[in-house]
């Protein structure tokens, strides 16, 4: 007997049980549906999220002191472990454009004529922080001048917006006011964190120098200095991982102030944003396959389904096995019979399911908001696990089917 | 390889199609092996069921079924009779002997070998019909040339020949329980025929159906012998059995009697 006849002869006995195959189905539909939702998400999230790091330069290296551990120490969770003079220092390493240093100013409030807006905090760097590009007005501060550039989410927290020119009165936390003038407007940063839509958030730089006051002993140069929680080493794009070696090393050698201020358990990570596609995708991928294996959970109930089902219909049908092999059918005939029919019913949920998965998939991008990815992969992947548990489910039945003693069987009831 | 051999004239009535509607390996046309060699042959033939108790089901029993010749085997039940059409089907191997079905030791076959034998030599009328109950009256005689590897159009044409000469032609489409008992039971003699097989087995076939209707199963089995099929009948009625040329009377595991009509 010809696989197509098998098929034919399957398809007709699956028809005739079709609310009994429907149902079965539905339980591999599930299961296949959960796993191609969860896995078209996982990987809807994961391009989202590495487009926006992309988004930002390749040729920067971020530092920050945060808990050796921790996979991803990148926010603004750092220890302020970086000193003037190790700012100098990697200025003078070979293949580093700039160094771009960030603090924090802890303040209260900030306000322009007579509107005072609450902020917990203002940025501190030096002038090379800016790109010229960014500017959608004015020009940079200048280092050691009472002056500010705010990016266009702060502008616009003022009404009619900040333009340059205008004067600001920022609040310290500890009471203290002081006055800078707005030079410029940014729309983004260079050298800023690696995520853009950080930078959506309103923020007010103002040199380091004079409004930066955190200030330490360096142990090399043996002076109080400012000291940083967050650099960014702009390289040479050609040059970026033989540079960020370079930090590596450095920072590794007691010559860093940072690695003899770094705390117990904490270490300096200068990571690029490939290392950090690097680690999200991990991140992500790690997740995926997590609840994609919870997904696996509803397939295994589905492909029990099936084997249970197929168990019952080689019991109702031990006489038709009985006269099949009565009139010439081989013990493999009727395994192959068996076994076909619990591989449609696999393939049928499968080939429902990963549309649906799809629909599911795009729902939840829709409700995450982030754009729908599909994972081609996983869908081959879904039909070939759809077939494979129907073969998995149907062996044993078909087994049992393929072993009926035709003397027995028609003499069955 | 089994000899396939068809009696001349496999169908009921006239045999002038005989050579368009065999299908596949059975050649209709083929030669006729000498009349000498049997259909089915028994020699010191024992079969034994193991269990709590061995049970002694034959005992040393030889027996053989010329081309062509009609036989009925009686016997109260626990006789020997149901083994005795397992042997002969090729649905069980002797414990002791050997079983030929058309020249070939069924012992030396393994499974796969038997079923194809089975499928190709065998004709198989059972008291309950045996038919499948999704399948259409065409396609319950056509299942035999599925196993045969025949194809749907062949096995259809085949299929729809045999039951209009058993005289349900007007009834291919239906299902068997669409079908009267009688009906049915045409439909399983028609599926008996179609891998146009060397042997005709009958197992009580009209046991199942009433007075009238089992006369005419009877003059059908008498129209396949008149036209050359080789038929072993088994049943315990002695009525039927004399439609046969010979009765072997079974007890107790061996043969009692050979009755020539």
């Amino acid at each position: 007997m010809d696989l197509s006849e098998t098929l034919r002869i399957s398809v007709r006995s699956l028809r005739s049980h079709r609310l009994r195959a429907a149902l079965t189905v539905i339980g591999i539909v599930i299961g296949i549906a959960a796993v191609v939702t969860f896995a078209t998400f996982g990987a809807s999230l994961k391009a989202d999220v590495v487009s926006e790091i992309e988004g930002s330069s390749a040729n920067e290296v971020y530092l920050v002191a945060s808990e050796a551990d921790e996979g991803g120490g990148f926010g603004g969770a750092g220890q302020p472990v970086f000193t003037e003079y190790d700012l100098s220092q990697l200025r003078a390493l070979e293949g580093v454009q700039r160094v771009v240093p960030r603090g924090i100013v802890p303040v209260s409030a900030v306000a322009h004529d007579n509107e005072t807006i609450a902020q917990r905090q203002v940025t501190a760097t030096n002038a090379t922080a800016f790109e010229t590009a960014t500017f959608e007005s004015g020009r940079a501060f200048e280092n050691g001048a009472n002056e500010a550039v705010v990016n266009r989410p702060a502008a616009r927290l003022f009404p009619g917006n900040l333009t340059t020119g205008d004067e600001l009165t920022v609040t310290r936390s500890s009471g203290e006011q002081f006055a800078v003038t707005v030079v410029g407007v940014v729309n983004g940063t260079g050298g800023q964190l690696p995520f853009s839509s950080f930078t959506d958030q309103p923020r007010v730089f103002v040199p380091a120098d004079p409004y930066y006051q955190s200030v330490v002993e360096s142990p090399n140069a043996v002076s109080n200095q400012r000291v940083y929680s967050q650099v960014t080493v702009v390289t040479d794009p050609a040059d970026t991982t033989a540079t960020q070696q370079r930090v590596r090393e450095y920072f590794a050698s007691p010559r860093s102030d940072a690695a003899q201020l770094v705390p117990d358990g904490y270490e300096v990570a200068a990571r690029t944003n490939a290392d950090l596609v690097d680690s999200i995708e991990r991140i992500v991928t790690r997740l995926t396959r997590f609840v994609t294996g919870i997904a696996v959970i509803a397939l295994i109930v589905g492909a029990v389904g099936i084997a249970n089902i197929m168990l019952v219909s080689v019991t109702e049908r031990t006489r038709e096995i009985g006269i099949m092999k009565a009139v010439g059918a081989r013990s493999r005939d009727v395994m192959a019979l068996f076994l076909s029919e619990a591989v449609l019913l696999g393939a049928l949920g499968a080939l429902i399911g990963v549309p649906l998965g799809i629909a599911g998939g795009w729902v939840a991008t829709r409700y995450a908001e982030i754009p729908l990815e599909l994972a081609p992969g996983w869908f081959a992947a879904a039909v070939t696990v759809g077939v494979l548990t129907g073969v998995v489910a149907g062996l044993y039945p078909a087994w049992r089917a393929a072993r009926v003693d035709p003397i027995d069987a028609l003499r069955y009831e | 390889m089994i000899n396939l051999r068809a009696p001349p004239g496999t169908g009921v009535t006239d045999a002038t199609d005989t050579e368009t509607t065999d299908a596949g390996p059975s050649a209709g046309a083929g030669p006729t092996p000498a009349d000498d060699e049997p259909v089915v042959d028994l020699a010191d033939v024992t079969k034994t069921y193991d269990g709590a108790v061995a049970v002694e089901a034959l005992s040393n029993v030889s027996l053989s079924l010329v081309p062509g010749s009609y036989t009925a085997i009686m016997g109260p039940s626990g006789s020997g009779k149901s083994t005795l059409l397992n042997l002969v089907g090729g649905l069980d191997t002797p414990t002791e002997g050997t079983v030929r079905i058309d020249g070939q030791d069924i012992a030396a076959l393994s499974d796969a070998e038997r079923a194809r034998a089975r499928g190709r030599t065998v004709g198989f009328v059972f008291q309950t019909f045996n038919l499948m109950p999704r399948l259409t009256a065409v396609e319950n005689v056509a299942l035999p040339l599925v196993f045969q590897g025949v194809d749907r159009g062949e096995r259809r044409e085949r299929a729809a020949d045999l039951l209009s000469r058993v005289g349900l032609g007007d009834r291919l489409d239906h299902r068997p329980s669409e079908l009267s008992g009688g009906q049915r039971q045409r439909v399983a003699i028609a599926r008996a025929l179609a891998a146009d097989p060397a042997l005709l087995l009958a197992d009580e076939p009209t046991g199942n159906v009433d007075t009238e209707t089992g006369a005419q199963i009877m003059d059908l089995f008498a129209e396949l012998h008149a036209a050359g099929n080789t038929i072993l009948l088994v049943t315990h009625e002695r009525r039927i059995a004399e439609h046969a040329e010979r009765i072997v009377h079974f007890r107790d595991g061996v043969i009692e009697d050979v009755e020539d009509l």
